[in-house]
């Protein structure tokens, strides 16, 4: 493992800790350097949602056979099993793995030969678990655990910033303002994609980027967009096309002002 | 308990409520229902459309609308916070410090009107606002995580059934009705859905909140699940037209 690389990333995730932060950005970024850091080809987490489900909050990729595959662990797969145990799950190879049929054949299809799974733990409770995948099959970095743990605790940690973690009830409020946002960064990734004729990828892609450059949450330019009091246009090249090929509908009447 | 098991269970409470009312389920009967369902003294419930100030809807009893009414007179509170933040506020000790100093004149008036705990839920879907649940106990003490749980799914039925009775377009599908009698549109899970709502506002040139109404009118009018709406909306195989009649399929 790259020692310098992987304090320059502690000192990143720290450093945005200090600040009014995004909790969904700072959880994107935090499984991004996952990738780069524990060497594998994906990561996302999961939150356990007082409702009864594991439910996806970030992912290193915001492909949306991606995402699905670490929500279908919400059913069946090592995250579920390292949620339910507060342990690490793995298995250095999906194709002979018996424990997950539904799920590994879904991985495999995807790409994917290898996965790891480490718990969020705050206390005696789990809330959530880290996911890792990689396209070929062995056993992960003896690093992997101990380093992919710490990064796990850096995203449990993250989640209590905002107010004191001595209120019990506090962890609960932030979970679920946590959950609204990602869904809020759906709608307005659906609506950028849709104005602009790009995919929810890109439009992920533009949306962080725009909040960057105006310095505002992502969180909130995603809601101020979804709501009309925000505009956000395409890339500088002027790449984005007001209808599409293939696309028979008129366009719809006036819209209401942005 | 999974999520499934669970909403089943909270809309069959819901249901008796309504039953028991001799009427349409509404987003009152969770309000009567929620109260023994998640052991709390009363509970009331404000609807909110996008971006206006709320009106009170329904209370279980007369604190429940002291509650409400006091929190708009003194302009703080935990309902005010909730609604401000789009996550809950759970205040399960209004005579802590936190709370103390968090909200000075509505924990002195609540303490004396007989309320010792306060959790506020925003009915909210994403950027949807569709109003706000708050319950009140007249001893401190948290909801346990099972309640919790249960009152957020309460709380996500009452969204739904505000949505559905807040658009005429909605008329037909029935309060709250989804294929299989179930409450359509809580399948949390698929990003798709949230992405496609967001889509239509575009098509449709209309708020989220009727985006949201009119994706799941259409999967009910066709019978077909959500999620399968939304995942042809998103691969664009499937567009809506503003006019309900006239929405276009790319068999291709």
């Amino acid at each position: 493992m790259d020692g310098q690389l992987l304090s320059a990333t502690f000192v990143e995730l720290t450093d945005t800790m200090v600040d009014d932060f995004d909790i969904i950005d700072f959880l994107h970024v935090l499984t991004s350097r996952s990738v780069e850091l524990l060497d594998v080809s994906a990561a996302g987490l999961l939150l356990a949602d007082p409702r009864g489900e594991l439910r996806v909050v970030a992912a290193s990729s915001e492909a949306a056979r991606l995402l699905e595959l670490f929500q279908l662990q919400g059913d069946q797969g090592p995250c579920l099993d390292c949620f339910r145990s507060g342990q690490p799950i793995a298995s250095a190879d999906l194709s002979t793995d018996q424990r997950w049929p539904q799920f590994a054949a879904a991985a495999q299809q995807a790409g994917f030969s290898a996965v790891q799974a480490l718990p969020m733990r705050l206390r005696d409770q789990v809330i959530g678990a880290l996911n890792l995948f990689r396209t070929t099959a062995g056993p992960f970095d003896a690093d992997t655990v101990p380093v992919g743990q710490a990064l796990a605790d850096v995203a449990t940690i993250s989640l209590l910033n905002e107010r004191s973690v001595r209120r019990s009830d506090t962890l609960n409020e932030q979970l679920q303002t946590a959950l609204n946002s990602r869904v809020i960064i759906e709608q307005a990734k659906g609506k950028l994609a849709e104005r602009l004729g790009i995919d929810v990828d890109t439009a992920f892609t533009l949306l962080r980027e725009q909040a960057r450059n105006r310095n505002l949450r992502l969180s909130d330019l995603a809601r101020a967009f979804v709501d009309g009091t925000q505009a956000i246009t395409g890339p500088a090249s002027g790449s984005a096309r007001s209808s599409r090929p293939g696309t028979r509908q008129p366009r719809p009447g006036p819209r209401p002002a942005r | 308990m999974t999520y499934i098991q669970r909403r089943g269970r909270v809309w069959e409470l819901v249901a008796e409520q309504a039953a028991r009312r001799g009427g349409r389920v509404s987003a009152a009967d969770v309000c009567a229902a929620v109260v023994p369902g998640v052991h709390v003294t009363g509970a009331w419930l404000s609807a909110a459309r996008d971006g206006q100030a709320g009106h009170l809807m329904q209370v279980t009893d007369e604190l429940s609308r002291q509650l409400a009414e006091l929190q708009l007179t003194l302009g703080e509170g935990p309902l005010l916070d909730a609604s401000a933040s789009n996550g809950p506020v759970l205040a399960s000790d209004l005579a802590d410090a936190e709370s103390g100093v968090r909200w000075p004149a509505f924990t002195a008036a609540a303490g004396r009107a007989g309320a010792a705990a306060v959790f506020a839920f925003p009915l909210v879907v994403g950027a949807i606002r569709a109003g706000v649940l708050g319950l009140y106990r007249d001893r401190p003490g948290p909801l346990s995580d099972f309640q919790l749980g249960d009152a957020l799914v309460f709380a996500d039925t009452a969204t739904m059934l505000l949505l559905d009775a807040q658009d005429p377009a909605a008329g037909d599908m029935g309060p709250g009705a989804g294929p299989g009698g179930q409450p359509a549109g809580l399948a949390w899970r698929r990003a798709e859905i949230d992405q496609a709502t967001g889509m239509l506002t575009e098509q449709l040139g209309v708020g989220i909140a009727d985006a949201f109404v009119r994706l799941r009118a259409y999967a009910y009018a066709n019978d077909l699940q959500l999620a399968s709406v939304a995942r042809d909306i998103v691969a664009r195989r499937l567009r809506l037209s503003p006019d309900p009649d006239l929405s276009l399929r790319d068999e291709t």
